[in-house]
Order: C-alpha cells, then sequence, then structure tokens
C-alpha cells in the first residue's frame, strides 16, 4: 500500500511538472500580453516596452519558465504580474472560499446521493427507482447557470429569503454562512447528486445480479444486509471514482456557479488571470487543480483497494 | 503671467455657474441624509484592479479613484470642468499655458497639506517612462509643470490646447501624494479613506471626515465590487443585495423597470455606433456610395427599436445635438431613397452588392446592420452581413476591411475625439478619410479658447465630415445603469456609467 502511494505520488510530481509546461505554453501561445491587458487603450508604445522590462517579459520564454519553475521549488509562487500582489495572498485566499464551499456542497451531495442510488437499486425499475432516474435525468440535463439563476429568481428576487448573491470576504456568523452559501450548495449539489446517485445505482444493481448474492438470498440474508454488507463492498471501487471525479469537479469547474452567485473562489481566479495573461496566477491555479485531482483519484482508489482485497495482490 | 484680477474673474464665473446648478439641483432632489453603506456593483470584475492612478484603465479603478482622490477639476454633466482640487484655473492668451489656483485647506488621508508639489509630481509622473503610466499619451504635450506662487501651478504646453482643465480632471490625473510610489495603499484627499483593497474581489472606504466640501460626503461607507454577470447584477440589486449597479443591458430594461424598488438611470452620452467606409479602398473609396448609404439609415427607428430609446439619433458626425459647438445648418439625414438611389447610380453602384462587417464587440451593430440591410434593398443594393466573432474584431477586421461597423466610447472633450478619430496620421483614423484642412481645422479648434470661434471650427469640421467623410453615424447610445429608489443625488455626466464614476461624494441614501 505504502509502495503504491509513494509510487503515485512521484507520477503526480511530474503530472504537474508537465502540466505546468504546458500551462506556459498555452499562455504563450495567447495574443497580447499583460502589460497590454494593464496599460488598456492609451498605451503608448513606450510605457507598454517599459511595463515589460519591469515585468520580466522582455526575458525569453523558456528563461522566464525556468526561473518561476526554480521558484516554485522553494515554495515560491512570485507575484501576480497585474496586480502585484503576492500570488500566494491571492490563492489561499480563494482557495479557503472554494473549500467551504466544494465542503459543504459535497457533505450534502454525498450521503444524499448514496441514500437515492442504494434506494433505486434495491428495487429496478420500481415506482422509486422510476421517479428518482427521471428526476436525475432532468436535473443532470440543466445546466448549472439556468439552475442557479432559476433558484435566485425564486428565492431571492420573489420570495425574498435568501441574498441573490453569496459574494462574502469573511463570514460573520454560521447563520449568515448557510444563507448565504444555501443556492450555489443547492445549485451544485443537485448536480453532482444526479451524477453520483445513477452511478451507484448503476453499479449496485450489476454487482445484485451476481451469483453471490443469489446465493446470500437463498441463504436467508435480510435484504438490507446484502445491499450494506455484501453487495456495495464490491461496488466500492466504480462509486469511489464517481465520487472522487465529483469533488475533484466541486474544486475546479465551478466557474459558472461562482459567476452566477459572485462568488470569489479559486476558478473565477484563473478565468480573470487568464484574460490578464497574469501567468503566475494562471500556473497557480492550474497546479492546485491538477494536485487536487491527482490527490481524489488516488484517494478513491485507495478506497477500492480497501474494499476489495484482491487487489492489494495484484501484480 | 496672469494676475490676481483675472483669477477673480474666472473665480466669479465659475462660482456663478456652480450656484446655478447647485439651485437647479434643490429643485429636483430632496435634502440629502447623512449616514448608511451603499453597496455598488460595477459590470468589470478584473484582478487588475490598482490604487496607483498612472494604471486607471478600467471602471472599478475609475470608481474606486473618485472615492479616495480628487483631481484638479472635475467634469459636468455637460462635459464641462469645474473647479475641485483647482478653486480656479485660466489660460494665456495663446493658450500655451494654464494656471491653476490651488484650493486651500486641502488635506491628505494622512493630515499632509495639498500643496503645489504634489500636484506636480502626480501629472508630471506620467511622464517617466519608469511609472509605464496607461494615461501618457495624454500628456505628451505637456512641457512642464511648475509651481505659480504659493498655491498656483502652471502647465507649458507645446502647442495650444483649450482642452487642458477637462484632461486634467480625467481619472489618470487624480492628485496623490507627492513621491508616492507605493500604491499598497492610497492616501488621496477624496471623500474616502480606503479601509480594505482586494484586486478582483472589493474595496471598501469610509468616510472622510475632513473632507474640504462641507457636510459631505453623505455616507459612512462604500462598498464597491463587481458582478460580471449581467443576469446576476440585476437580480442582485431587485433583491436589495446591492444598491446601484453599472450598465444595465437593453434587453432587461423592461425588467428593471418593473421591480417596485429600482430605478434606470439613463445617460445620454457622446458614445457612437457607426458603419466606417473606408476612403482609401474599394468600393467605398466612392464619395457618391458613401452619400447613399448616409441617405438610407433609418435613424428614428435605430434610436426605437434598437436601444429602446435611450439613444440620441445622430447625423453622420460626433457632435451630440446639445453640445455648444454643435452644427444646427446642417439638415438631419434621414431615410430618402431617392436620393439613396440617385447617389447609387452616379457611383455606378445600383444592383451590385457588398459585404457589411458586425459583431457582438459592437453592441447593437446587427440590429442596426439588419435595418440598414432592408432599406438598401428598397434602393437597389444588397448588403450581405457577415457576422464576426468577437474575439479578434479589433484585430482582424477595423480599419481592414472597407465596410464595417465601430463603437466608440465618449472623449473627455470633442477636440479629444476630432484628434484620436480624423487626423489624417491618426492610428485610429478607422475611415482613412485624409483632409489637410480638416487636419487644420481640428488642430485649430483644440488650441481655441473663444467660444464664438471654437464653434465656427466646429461647425467646418462636422460640415466636412457630414458631406465627405466615411461615417455612416445612425445613433449615439446612452450609458444605461440602475439603482435601488432609496439611492439619491446621482446625476449624470456623459463620461461614463453612474455619473462619470464619479458619485462617492454626491450620493446619499433615503432611509
Amino acid at each position: 500500500m505504502l509502495n503504491l502511494i509513494g509510487r503515485r505520488a512521484l507520477q503526480g510530481l511530474l503530472t504537474l511538472l508537465l502540466v505546468s509546461f504546458l500551462v506556459f505554453a498555452g499562455t504563450e501561445l495567447l495574443p497580447g500580453d499583460v502589460a497590454q491587458a494593464v496599460l488598456g487603450q492609451h498605451a503608448t508604445p513606450e510605457s507598454l516596452q517599459e511595463l515589460r522590462v519591469q515585468l520580466g517579459l522582455d526575458r525569453p520564454a523558456a528563461l522566464r519558465y525556468v526561473s518561476w519553475l526554480a521558484g516554485v521549488i522553494h515554495l515560491d509562487f512570485g507575484v501576480s504580474l497585474a496586480s502585484q500582489v503576492p500570488v500566494r495572498t491571492l490563492v489561499m485566499d480563494r482557495l479557503g472560499h472554494t473549500l467551504i464551499l466544494a465542503g459543504l456542497s459535497a457533505a450534502v451531495a454525498v450521503p444524499i446521493a448514496f441514500v437515492i442510488g442504494l434506494g433505486a437499486a434495491t428495487r429496478p425499475a420500481g415506482v422509486f427507482d422510476r421517479i428518482s432516474s427521471i428526476a436525475a435525468l432532468c436535473v443532470s440535463a440543466l445546466p448549472e447557470f439556468f439552475l442557479g439563476t432559476l433558484l435566485v429568481l425564486i428565492f431571492a428576487v420573489n420570495l425574498r429569503w435568501l441574498p441573490a448573491i453569496a459574494y462574502v470576504t469573511e463570514f460573520r456568523s454560521f447563520g449568515q454562512m448557510v444563507t448565504s452559501l444555501a443556492m450555489p450548495v443547492a445549485t451544485l449539489a443537485a448536480v453532482i447528486i444526479s451524477q453520483m446517485a445513477r452511478m451507484i445505482r448503476a453499479t449496485v444493481v450489476n454487482v445484485l445480479s451476481l451469483p453471490y448474492v443469489e446465493m446470500a438470498v437463498l441463504k436467508g440474508v435480510s435484504y438490507r444486509r446484502i445491499i450494506l454488507v455484501h453487495a456495495l463492498r464490491n461496488a466500492v471501487g466504480p462509486i469511489a471514482n464517481v465520487v472522487a471525479l465529483n469533488l475533484a469537479y466541486l474544486v475546479s469547474g465551478i466557474v459558472v456557479v461562482e459567476t452566477v452567485f459572485v462568488y470569489p473562489g479559486l476558478a473565477r481566479l484563473l478565468v480573470d488571470a487568464v484574460s490578464s495573461r497574469d501567468f503566475p496566477v494562471i500556473q497557480a491555479c492550474v497546479l492546485i487543480f491538477c494536485a487536487v485531482y491527482i490527490a481524489l483519484m488516488l484517494l478513491a482508489d485507495i478506497a477500492a483497494i480497501i474494499g476489495n482485497p484482491r487487489l492489494r495482490h495484484q501484480e | 503671467m496672469l494676475d490676481r484680477r483675472q483669477f477673480t474673474k474666472s473665480l466669479i464665473a465659475t462660482g456663478t455657474a456652480l450656484a446655478a446648478g447647485a439651485s437647479s439641483l434643490n429643485l429636483a432632489t430632496a435634502q440629502p441624509k447623512r449616514g448608511g453603506r451603499l453597496r455598488v456593483a460595477g459590470h468589470v470584475q478584473s484582478a487588475q484592479d490598482t490604487l496607483d492612478p498612472a494604471k486607471f484603465a478600467q471602471s472599478t479603478d475609475y470608481a474606486r479613484g473618485h472615492m479616495l482622490y480628487n483631481a484638479l477639476t472635475r467634469i459636468d454633466g455637460n462635459g464641462q470642468a469645474q473647479p475641485e482640487l483647482a478653486e480656479a484655473f485660466e489660460a494665456n492668451q495663446d493658450v500655451t499655458e494654464w494656471v491653476f489656483k490651488l484650493r486651500k485647506g486641502v488635506t491628505f488621508h494622512d493630515g499632509k497639506a495639498l500643496d503645489a508639489n504634489d500636484v506636480i509630481y502626480s501629472i508630471m509622473r506620467h511622464k517617466d517612462p519608469k511609472v509605464a503610466s496607461a494615461s501618457k499619451g495624454l500628456v505628451d504635450d505637456l512641457v512642464e509643470v511648475a509651481a505659480d506662487g504659493t498655491d498656483g501651478v502652471r502647465v507649458k504646453l507645446k502647442s495650444p490646447n483649450a482642452d487642458i482643465p477637462v484632461l486634467l480632471g480625467t481619472f489618470g490625473f487624480m492628485i496623490v501624494k507627492k513621491g508616492t510610489t507605493d500604491f499598497s495603499t492610497a492616501i488621496g484627499t477624496g471623500p474616502f479613506r480606503l479601509k480594505e483593497f482586494t484586486p478582483g474581489v472589493r474595496t471598501v472606504a469610509t468616510r472622510n471626515d475632513n473632507y474640504f466640501k462641507p457636510g459631505k460626503p453623505y455616507l459612512d461607507e462604500i462598498e464597491y465590487f463587481g458582478i460580471a454577470d449581467p443576469v446576476a447584477r440585476l437580480n442582485a440589486l431587485i433583491a436589495g443585495d446591492i444598491d446601484m449597479m453599472s450598465d444595465l443591458r437593453p434587453n432587461a430594461i423592461e425588467e428593471a423597470k418593473r421591480a417596485s424598488n429600482v430605478e434606470v438611470f439613463s445617460t445620454p452620452c457622446p458614445r457612437f455606433v457607426q458603419f466606417a467606409m473606408m476612403c482609401d479602398r474599394e468600393p467605398t473609396n466612392n464619395l457618391d456610395f458613401r452619400l447613399a448609404v448616409k441617405n438610407m439609415l433609418d435613424r428614428e427607428r435605430i434610436v426605437q427599436q434598437v436601444l429602446n430609446g435611450y439613444g440620441v439619433v445622430a447625423n453622420d458626425h460626433f457632435v451630440m445635438p446639445k453640445s455648444p459647438v454643435y452644427n444646427s445648418s446642417l439638415p438631419q439625414r434621414g431615410v430618402d431613397l431617392d436620393k439613396a438611389k440617385f447617389h447609387l447610380k452616379k457611383a455606378g453602384m445600383d444592383n451590385t452588392s457588398i459585404e457589411l462587417h458586425v459583431t457582438d464587440a459592437v453592441q447593437n451593430s446587427i440590429e442596426m446592420g439588419l435595418l440598414l440591410q432592408r432599406q438598401a434593398a428598397l434602393a437597389g443594393l444588397t448588403i450581405n452581413l457577415k457576422r464576426e466573432p468577437s474575439d479578434g474584431y479589433w484585430s482582424n477586421i477595423w480599419i481592414k476591411r472597407p465596410f464595417h461597423a465601430v463603437v466608440w466610447n465618449p472623449r473627455p472633450t470633442e477636440s479629444l475625439m476630432a484628434t484620436l478619430v480624423w487626423k489624417s496620421d491618426a492610428k485610429w483614423n478607422d475611415t482613412q478619410f485624409k483632409d489637410p484642412h480638416l487636419d487644420k481645422l481640428i488642430d485649430a479648434a483644440r488650441g481655441t479658447i473663444d467660444p464664438g470661434k471654437r464653434k465656427q471650427t466646429f461647425w467646418d469640421i462636422q460640415s466636412i465630415i457630414y458631406e465627405q467623410g466615411g461615417n455612416a453615424i445612425p445613433a449615439f447610445v446612452n450609458y444605461i445603469d440602475a439603482h435601488s429608489s432609496k439611492v439619491k443625488g446621482l446625476t449624470p455626466v456623459p463620461t461614463g456609467n453612474l455619473g462619470g464614476f464619479n458619485f462617492a461624494d454626491s450620493v446619499w441614501l433615503e432611509s
């Protein structure tokens, strides 16, 4: 097990290096640079040139990449080119917001997804299965911005129960946090519940059709025990994977929800940084997203191994 | 040299103008109230937010700047310069030198008194290449800024320029303390002190009790942040989470009006959309073709239908009808299909077709293009609308294709606009219409301070562009914002949204 974790961590680092290089190359290919973005329309060529020299943009691209990489190795992520604020300050602030939103959404969504998925699997093609399947399909077909805006129109604009924007810098009380985040959490949870519940149902139904479950039924094991102990344990691998993918999405892919609810999260920072060609900020965001993906995938694999002893003795 | 008498004269003149403005304001609005916290959402959300006036390039910077700093002058609702940190200003005979008399008793947020050195530093730093100022193009004309007596500054120019007071009232020229190089905080003279600033997130500023305008500002605190999504912005306003927002989209005006707690705030301004017909290439270099197109535009309909009435009919030049230099002798063009057919025939282009490039990057140009297409068909010209992507429009289509849509945001003065777009050597001369006589007139207008002569020069400029230019300009497009009905004291200024983003010291909240 330790061997596996070590190997995967090493692979992860290599992936991060590759990704950082690809992102750098991509940023270089974009037309325009941070000097143009900062100085705007009235910029004169002299001002642009001076700013480029000040920001070190006049150096060759390869040199800039290497010096950035040298900084990162010493855990120095540099200074934002556009706002001159240390990248660490910018990113840590946003990362905190993102983790709160992702954490709450996951805490709400994962248990509900299990209840719905397992409930549907106990009686395939039953009433609950049909209703939940149709509902899950409908919700996953709705784009998040539509779902989010719909919630805002109902609960903020018409009923006035909740604030329309979840925009916060610090939460003053738990109650305020709950009211501010209720709608973004509901939107995100709805999207990932539908995906996770369908996957859990499919996997468990599949396992339930195996001979050993039939054996357990004949033996007289209770249905609840069959599902929770016998079936779920064997379904844990694929389920852990889909849960991990959805959690990774909560961290990196929610720019639309952040935009609709004006939530200052990390995904929004990345989009802003790309539009101002702010390379150190882009890199920091992408590396965090990438690291989260790698870590979650590793956790999913470990969960699968724990659930299925046969995997421990492979190779 | 100016003597004290001349100064007093200009003081009296501005004083009367102010009093007149103030009384009309009192009639329109109630007594201002002290206190309260204003939450404002701008339409730009940007990680490039800065506290350095030399780097101000976006609306979030403009709004933040007006909370924390002042400029020498303030641009009023007619686009004219009014005294702010300078209590009077006057030019010499040939308008190559301007003297600004500084207001006494103004202090920075840290208690230091404002003096000429701060003003000199704040203006001259734009010329320093190391500062890499976004406003550098505007100071190329300045030779020197020097102290004039104990409480004045003298601005020396390369060539005559009557617009200096207005230029020094624009966003980049806000006054900072002499020697400031660290802009991680903002020590200005403005109505609010900086409390919190997070680039790309928000600015919070609290009342400056030592502000030099008695009784102002009215608010205790302002919070300014960006909501880039137009739907989210309006929803937040209707739900009462914000009090004011910039840039209400035309298609959402009806929804905003339906909400009982929201008021639409519209600012007529010289922002215009034009169909540029380039005069240096086929087929738009034919004057008769250009005149034909100018007679096909249904301007009234464009203002009513495309702009929902939030615009002003234009007459193929850049001066708005309410401007003091508007040429009222030029007949207003409308749809005249007989004239259009006549000119098309003369150009030998009846029953031909041409491509017109439109884009989302030029707001409303697609709808305007469709209306033009319909009228053109009636006159015997087939217009093929080519809808171009926003990304790359300004580098691939603008000043490249013979017939394309362009939007021009207002510039602080009419002569700056003319210089930027109609001088033969201007980088942004997007019709490539070049006329030495027009160049001379534009230079003369910039250097003329006498209202009568200035008007005559601008009349000639307008008639040349109207008769020969490559611009089919159907309409001026208003800025449209919205605010809660609790917000009072906001007055339109044509240089930008929300009172030219200069609302901090004049708005108040009605409980």
